[in-house]
């Protein structure tokens, strides 16, 4: 019952006992049992066990007194019966209640399937996420396939057990690299300044590879994640200091080479390799708005390679996913791989500019004639910048309509343009004539390109984007038709589904 | 030099005494009418255990029937102490969740129960039903008001007072017995989940005539809503029911709280633990303080439950399991 039914019923009851004799006696005294005129306003009953009896005796004959007293009982009877029935919804709304809080929570909502336990204790979601991507290249010499792709598929399973430990299984059905575990790790999580995570996951180096890739504003991360590396196996210390102003990780791995978008879950040789990152927002807990979302930082990673084929890059490729560049035949990463990442984003409003520098610098040797080794220091740096042309606010983790598209009540969702300039240099001395690391008749020395694109947020789940990038290369000295022959023109468009 | 060191010597002995104590937190399960008795031990305590030891102890309190907070230990709620209604509450968290041994009981005075209390009734002012004894609580038309066995602790002794009374009263007739309470149990109208619920139900929602409650609830009840509204009746015969408390050992091993949980019990049998127990109507176990607050409690017949049932574990697997004899003559 409503508390105002309840209370509306507390005041009826009272004066369904008080007003019950007197009205009996008025309609007794209306069918002219009685010759006396009964005033029912004037009956006096000071309380539940008063009768009409005792202060009427001189109106109401002794049965119509019994009458009344039978009345009155009934009265009472019924107003027990519906004080327990009252009672009896309050313990079942108190049972409920409590049955409630024990009770597993099952949530389906824009943030997946989550099913948890009543404390929250234990918890597992189900998340996806599908793109689905067209790539037109232009001026190719029909050199590059034209394509629909299935870019990403991944069903994604996250959760909590025992308050403290999350874990995610992230496998991928989409892209060129076959189905391939991308994410399965262990992440203790008692304190947010002092996690421990376990198993394969980002390595923490790039700012941009970091970032998930339902939020990134281009279909295709930029030349600077080419030199980064991908996921890795290891385990990390991280956590977020006073709030999230001071972010920080550190852990060690097996080593991967730069960015490979296919990804192993097992190590190619005998050494490790040593990770971190500090990232700053030094005013994102303050009242500072033009510069909470400030965050500059700095990522690196070292690690030793033995004779290791494995641990060079099979090739950094464009935003059209060409390969510009690889190693020549016979060499191998053999000494020091460290790379440095200053990065940082500034995010105001619609506005957001992310941009970040990385040298990867390795020490590589030739193990066919002739015989020698390196050190090569390769660059590369990105600038990108959107706006919001609806208003909502950008962030590294996406942009949520202010207004999910719906036609029917004139809402068309967040619109995004953004831009971005970004170039990659290999270190000369790979093109070496006495002792060349790479061919120049088989790869470019330098890529550099930009891009714009516009992205339509339908909704928090579903994104549409497309994107014209053109990237142009210096130093390739082979023929043509070959992907560095010439400039790439590649226009591209996204349908993402992200739950 | 002298005045140095008299600024200085009060100041290192304050700091190494302040570094030397600690803060403790301790959790009192309970069950449900205990409040006012423990938030007023709870104060007397803290300052006895401050005085003695230098530590702070922050005490909480969790009440609800005996049966579901018993219930709330095996689950997981992390208790330093338990201070139940009944004996076999505490025997089940020893035997479903092995968190103290067996033998709980033997290790405080007095089966480990420092207090008692019993069953009495609480009515309405006037006593318009002329309630005096258990034969008047069965008769049709009386609306009995009494928690539910199956989760309360106070309603298994009010049923066990009632069924003691019966076979007293019929030459220890066993069917008779049975029939009497089943007589009773058609006049509940509610069976609220805990004793503090049943008051609320009889003495808040003016419901029934009858309210079969602890001796300290319905002194509580007269206090706060006022001996004009309600009046206690002592029955001739009820059963002395032992509430008993023991430290939950394997939690407090692992908060560290041992020896302020054993503190804590053993407390209760010191003179001031035993006179809040008196003044919040528990009958101590202390005969000099029991003298003292004489005035507080009824004389009347009181029956053991090992003299009526045998044990615990006997009543219970009798009366209260599912499928037991409530369960036969209960019918909601």
């Amino acid at each position: 019952m409503k508390p105002k039914q309840k209370s509306k019923l507390n005041r009826i009851l009272p004066a369904i006992l008080l007003g019950a004799p007197a009205v009996f006696s008025f309609l007794i005294a209306a069918h002219g049992e009685t010759t006396n005129s009964v005033d029912a306003a004037a009956v006096q009953v000071p309380a539940n066990e008063a009768t009409v009896a005792d202060t009427n005796s001189a109106a109401v004959s002794p049965a119509e007194a019994a009458e009344i007293e039978t009345l009155k009982g009934q009265v009472e009877d019924l107003d027990q019966k519906i004080r327990i029935l009252d009672r009896h919804r309050e313990l079942d709304k108190d049972d409920a209640t409590a049955a409630a809080k024990t009770q597993p929570i099952l949530k389906l909502d824009a943030s997946g399937f989550t099913f948890s336990s009543a404390d929250t204790n234990f918890a597992i979601s189900l998340h996806g996420l599908i793109q689905l991507d067209s790539r037109t290249f232009f001026s190719d010499h029909n050199l590059i396939n034209n394509a629909f792709l299935l870019r990403r598929a991944r069903p994604i399973i996250s959760g909590t057990v025992f308050h403290d430990y999350d874990f995610n299984f992230t496998p991928d059905f989409g892209g060129n690299n076959g189905a391939q575990i991308l994410d399965a790790y262990i992440n203790y999580r008692n304190r947010p300044e002092l996690q421990v995570e376990a198993g394969k996951f980002k390595s923490p180096v790039g700012l941009e590879a970091l970032q998930s890739d339902p939020y990134c504003s281009f279909n295709e991360r930029s030349l600077v994640t080419d030199l980064v590396p991908n996921r890795d196996l290891g385990v990390e210390l991280h956590g977020d200091l006073f709030g999230g102003a001071i972010s920080y990780a550190a852990g060690i791995f097996n080593g991967v080479s730069d960015y490979n978008g296919a990804t192993v879950n097992t190590d190619a040789d005998n050494d490790k390799a040593f990770a971190g990152r500090i990232f700053l927002q030094p005013w994102k807990t303050t009242g500072v708005n033009a510069l909470k979302g400030l965050g500059a930082g700095v990522g690196g990673s070292f690690e030793s390679d033995r004779n290791l084929a494995a641990g060079l890059t099979p090739g950094y490729t464009t935003d059209g996913q060409q390969k510009f560049f690889t190693y020549a035949a016979g060499v191998v990463a053999n000494g020091q791989h460290w790379r440095v990442s200053p990065q940082g984003y500034y995010y105001f409003g619609p506005l957001g500019i992310l941009g970040e520098y990385v040298i990867s610098d390795q020490e590589v040797s030739r193990t066919v004639a002739p015989l020698g080794i390196a050190d090569l220091r390769n660059t590369a740096w990105e600038i990108s910048a959107g706006w919001v042309l609806t208003g909502e606010d950008a962030s590294y983790t996406g942009v949520t309509p202010r207004h999910p598209f719906d036609p029917r009540t004139g809402h068309w969702g967040a619109w995004q343009v953004v831009g971005r300039f970004e170039e990659l240099n290999v270190d000369r001395n790979a093109f070496s004539a006495t002792l060349p690391f790479a061919l120049s008749t088989a790869s470019a020395s330098s890529a550099r390109a930009w891009a714009v694109g516009l992205n339509w947020y339908l909704n928090r789940n579903i994104r549409l984007n497309t994107s014209f990038s053109r990237t142009l290369f210096s130093g390739y000295n082979g023929a043509t038709p070959a992907v560095p022959a010439q400039a790439e023109n590649v226009l591209f468009t996204r349908i993402q589904l992200a739950f | 030099m002298k005045t140095v060191l008299k600024i200085l010597l009060p100041l290192v002995v304050t700091l190494a005494v302040t570094a030397g104590a600690k803060e403790v937190t301790l959790l009192n399960v309970s069950y449900d009418p205990t409040r006012e008795l423990y938030q007023e031990y709870n104060t007397a305590f803290v300052k006895y255990w401050k005085a003695r030891t230098g530590d702070d102890v922050v005490i909480s309190q969790s009440h609800g029937g005996s049966g579901k907070q018993a219930q709330s230990v095996i689950n997981g709620l992390e208790a330093d102490v338990v201070t139940l209604a009944l004996a076999y509450d505490i025997d089940a968290i020893s035997q479903k969740a092995d968190l103290l041994s067996a033998d709980w009981q033997k290790r405080l005075p007095d089966n480990s129960t420092p207090y008692t209390s019993t069953i009495v009734f609480l009515v309405r002012k006037g006593n318009p039903k002329h309630i005096k004894d258990w034969d008047d609580v069965i008769r049709p038309g009386v609306s009995v008001v009494v928690p539910n066995p199956k989760t309360s602790g106070g309603a298994r002794w009010a049923y066990l007072a009632a069924y003691a009374y019966a076979l007293e009263k019929y030459g220890h007739d066993d069917a008779k017995a049975r029939d009497f309470v089943k007589q009773l149990y058609k006049n509940v109208p509610v069976l609220d989940s805990g004793a503090r619920g049943s008051t609320v139900t009889f003495a808040q929602r003016g419901i029934g005539d009858v309210l079969l409650a602890w001796e300290n609830e319905a002194h509580l009840a007269l206090k706060e809503f006022g001996a004009d509204q309600f009046e206690i009746v002592t029955p001739s015969l009820s059963i002395l029911a032992e509430p008993p408390v023991a430290v939950v050992d394997k939690v407090a091993k692992r908060h560290g709280t041992l020896a302020v949980a054993r503190g804590y019990l053993d407390y209760l049998y010191s003179d001031e633990g035993q006179e809040i127990a008196a003044k919040n109507f528990y009958r101590p176990r202390n005969q000099a303080i029991a003298a003292k607050y004489a005035a507080n409690f009824s004389q009347l017949k009181l029956v053991t439950l090992d003299q009526e049932f045998g044990s615990w574990t006997k009543a219970q697997a009798t009366h209260f399991a599912d499928g037991g004899v409530f369960d036969q003559i209960y019918q909601p």
